[in-house]
C-alpha cells in the first residue's frame, strides 16, 4: 500500500446561524486526533454539525479520504447517511428503546460481530440493559461503541467526557484512547478540558467567535498561547497595556520589558507562572522586571506551589514545592520577583503586528 | 406543603365535580342490575353493540393509517402551511357532529363531490350504509390521532436523527426503526382515543349513515332510539359506554395528560 501525503480530512466551514459567524478552515491527518477547544458559543459542535452535513455550508469544501462530500461548484452534496462519520454525543444520545446490544448493532453491517469491540469497551455485561438503566460513564462507553461498530472513516466526539464524574473519567478518557489508537483513522474531539485534549490529541484547534485564533500541538498551546482564553485556560498571568517598540506599558504605569520589537497600541502580555523567579535579595544586575511584592496565599498541588502576589503586577508565580519551603514563603513577606524579556508574550491587539 | 385556597374556590371546585359526577352516579343507580344480563343479550343492544365495536375499531386503524403519516409530515413543517393543515385538520374535533354529517353527505353523498363519482366507478355507496357508519366515525377521531401523535414527534430531540443518520440510517429506517418507536406511547395513546371517539359518535353518524337496527344503529343512537321506549335498556347501554370511556382514560391517563 502507497502512503498516500492528502490529509484525512480537508475543510473549510463557513455558514451563519443565529449570531454565531463560523469560518474555520481545518485539517486532519491519517491516524490523528484534533481536539477543538474554546469558550461556550464559539463554534465547535457548529462546526461538527456541518462537517456532518446536517448544516448546510455557505460556503467552503468538506473532503474526506479524497472524496468530496461538498465543494464549490459541486451541486451534489453527500448526505449525512453517507459520509461514514462517526459521531458520539455529549450525552451519549443512545436510542431509548433499543437494549445496549440493539443500539450497537444499529449501525454495523448486518452479518457485523461485535463481540470484540464489546469486549474491549468493556460494555458485554451491560449487553440486554437498557439505556435508562446504566450510568453516565457506561452510557458514553455504548455510544462510543456504537459508533465505532458501524467502522466509521472518521469520528467525532463532542464533549464526550462532560457528563462523566471525575473518578469515573479517568478511565474513560482511557477507553477513549484506545479506541481511537486501535480502531480509527482519525478524530476530531471537542472539549473544554485541556486535561483531556492533551491526553488524547496531537493537534489542538482553539475556536473562538467562529474564527480558529491557535492551531498546534499541545506543547504550542501550553507555551505560546495566542489568545486570553488559552493564557486563562493555562493559568497564565494575563495583563493589558500600551505597546511601544519593546516595552509595554501598563493603566498604572508600570513597564514591563518584552522580547518584541515592534509593538504599538493596545497590547495583551501574557507571562507563564512558571517563568516568575522569586528572590530574598534584590536580583544583581539590575534586570528590567523586576519588582517587589508581597505574598498574598500559597497553594500547594503536588510537588508545585502557586505563589499569589501583589505589588506593582498583581501575579501567580509556579515554583516547586521544595523551593518554596526553602525560602520559607509564607503570607505577608515581601519578595523580589523578575521575570525575562523573553519570557513575556506580548501581542498587540489593534493594529496587529506584520 | 400546599397552602389551603379560599373557602369561595374550594366549594366551587366541589360543585364542578359534583355537576359531572352527578348524573354518572344517577344513570348507575337506576340501573337494574338484576336483569342486566337479560337486557344487554336483546337483539336491538346486541345488534348496536356489534356494530359499534366493530366500526370504531375499523374507525381507529384507518385514524391510526392515516392520521399518523401526516402527523409525521406535519412534524417536520414549519411555518403558515403547518398552522393551515393542523387546522383543517381538527376542525372535526370542534365542529358540530351534525355539520360534519352534513358536509359527509354533500362530499361522500349520492350526488356528493365524490360520493357520485366513486358511485359510478366502483360502485361503491356510503349513506345509509356501515360503511358510512365507518366513515362518520372516522372523520371525527382522525384529529384526535394526528394531535396526539404530532405532538409526541415534535418533542423527540432531533439530534436522535442526526445520530441515525450518522449510523448510515436512510429514511425510511430512520422512520420504522427509531421514529415511530420512540413515540410508540403516543401511538398507542392517539388509537385509543379515536377509538373511544369514534364508540361515542352520534351525530355525524345519524345525519350521514342513518338509524337503521342491524345496519347503521350504533350503540349511541340505540341509546338515544331506547330512552322514548325502553328506559332500561338505555341505562343498560349508556352503563356500557361509560364504563367504556373510564377504561379508557384511566389506561392512558399518563400518555394524554400529564399525572404530576
Amino acid at each position: 500500500m502507497t502512503k498516500s501525503p492528502s490529509p484525512l480530512l480537508d475543510a473549510r466551514v463557513v455558514l451563519q446561524r443565529g449570531d454565531l459567524s463560523l469560518d474555520v478552515e481545518i485539517v486532519v491527518e491519517r491516524g490523528e486526533t484534533v481536539a477543538i477547544m474554546g469558550p461556550n458559543g464559539a463554534g465547535k459542535t457548529t462546526l461538527l454539525y456541518a462537517l456532518l452535513g446536517w448544516l448546510p455550508l455557505q460556503s467552503g469544501w468538506v473532503l474526506l479520504d479524497n472524496e468530496i462530500f461538498e465543494a464549490p461548484g459541486q451541486d451534489q452534496v453527500t448526505s449525512t447517511q453517507d459520509r461514514n462519520l462517526g459521531m458520539v454525543f455529549q450525552d451519549g444520545l443512545l436510542f431509548p428503546h433499543l437494549n445496549v446490544v440493539e443500539n450497537i448493532s444499529f449501525g454495523a453491517e448486518k452479518e457485523a460481530d461485535n463481540h470484540d469491540l464489546m469486549e474491549r469497551l468493556d460494555v458485554l455485561p451491560l449487553s440486554e440493559k437498557y439505556p435508562a438503566e446504566l450510568s453516565a460513564g457506561q452510557t458514553q462507553r455504548v455510544a462510543l461503541a456504537r459508533t465505532l461498530a458501524a467502522r466509521p472513516k472518521m469520528v467525532f466526539l463532542d464533549e464526550p467526557l462532560a457528563s462523566i464524574d471525575l473518578t469515573a473519567r479517568i478511565d474513560a478518557r482511557n477507553s477513549i484512547r484506545s479506541a481511537l489508537e486501535q480502531s480509527l483513522a482519525g478524530a476530531l474531539l471537542v472539549t473544554h478540558d485541556p486535561t483531556d485534549a492533551f491526553a488524547l490529541a496531537q493537534k489542538v484547534l482553539v475556536l473562538e467567535e467562529g474564527r480558529v485564533t491557535q492551531f498546534g500541538t499541545p506543547d504550542q498551546i501550553r507555551s505560546q498561547p495566542k489568545s486570553r482564553w488559552v493564557a486563562d485556560l493555562m493559568g497564565w498571568n494575563v495583563f493589558h497595556g500600551v505597546g511601544h517598540g519593546s516595552s509595554v506599558t501598563l493603566a498604572d504605569g508600570t513597564q514591563l520589558a518584552t522580547s518584541e520589537s515592534e509593538l504599538s497600541g493596545e497590547t495583551m502580555v501574557m507571562i507563564s507562572p512558571s517563568s516568575v523567579a522569586l528572590f530574598l535579595e534584590r536580583p544583581g544586575g539590575s534586570p528590567r522586571n523586576s519588582w517587589l511584592c508581597r505574598i498574598q496565599r500559597v497553594e500547594h498541588l503536588d510537588s508545585l506551589a502557586r505563589i499569589s502576589l501583589s505589588g506593582p503586577l498583581d501575579l501567580y508565580a509556579d515554583i516547586t514545592s521544595d523551593a518554596a519551603d526553602e525560602l520559607d514563603l509564607t503570607p505577608g513577606r515581601d519578595l523580589w520577583v523578575s521575570i525575562k524579556a523573553t519570557e513575556v508574550r506580548a501581542n498587540t491587539i489593534l493594529g496587529r503586528r506584520h | 406543603m400546599t397552602s389551603r385556597l379560599p373557602v369561595s374556590i374550594r366549594v366551587l371546585a366541589v360543585l364542578a365535580v359534583s355537576f359531572v359526577a352527578l348524573p354518572l352516579l344517577s344513570l348507575l343507580w337506576r340501573v337494574p342490575w338484576a336483569r342486566l344480563a337479560t337486557l344487554l343479550t336483546r337483539d336491538a343492544v346486541m345488534d348496536a353493540l356489534l356494530l359499534s365495536v366493530t366500526t370504531s375499531v375499523v374507525a381507529a386503524l384507518i385514524s391510526l393509517a392515516l392520521g399518523v403519516p401526516l402527523a409525521l409530515q406535519l412534524s417536520r413543517m414549519t411555518g403558515l402551511a403547518v398552522s393551515a393543515i393542523r387546522a383543517v385538520v381538527v376542525l372535526p374535533m370542534i365542529l358540530p357532529p351534525v355539520v360534519g354529517g352534513a358536509a359527509l353527505l354533500f362530499a361522500f353523498g349520492r350526488n356528493g363531490l365524490v360520493g357520485s363519482v366513486l358511485a359510478d366507478i366502483t360502485g361503491l355507496v356510503f349513506p345509509y350504509t356501515i360503511g358510512g357508519v365507518v366513515l362518520a366515525n372516522t372523520f371525527v377521531a382522525l384529529p384526535f390521532v394526528v394531535i396526539t401523535v404530532e405532538g409526541a414527534l415534535r418533542a423527540i430531540d432531533p439530534r436522535y436523527e442526526l445520530a441515525a443518520s450518522t449510523l448510515g440510517a436512510n429514511r425510511s429506517r430512520l422512520t420504522f426503526k427509531i421514529v415511530l418507536p420512540m413515540v410508540r406511547p403516543a401511538l398507542i395513546a392517539g388509537g385509543f382515543i379515536a377509538w373511544a371517539r369514534a364508540l361515542g359518535e352520534f351525530g355525524a353518524t345519524i345525519t350521514f349513515a342513518g338509524n337503521i337496527q342491524g345496519k347503521t344503529q350504533t350503540l349511541p343512537l340505540a341509546v338515544f332510539v331506547a330512552l322514548e321506549s325502553d328506559r332500561e335498556a338505555a341505562l343498560v347501554m349508556s352503563v356500557l359506554l361509560v364504563s367504556v370511556s373510564l377504561i379508557v382514560l384511566v389506561s392512558l391517563r399518563d400518555r394524554w395528560w400529564p399525572v404530576r
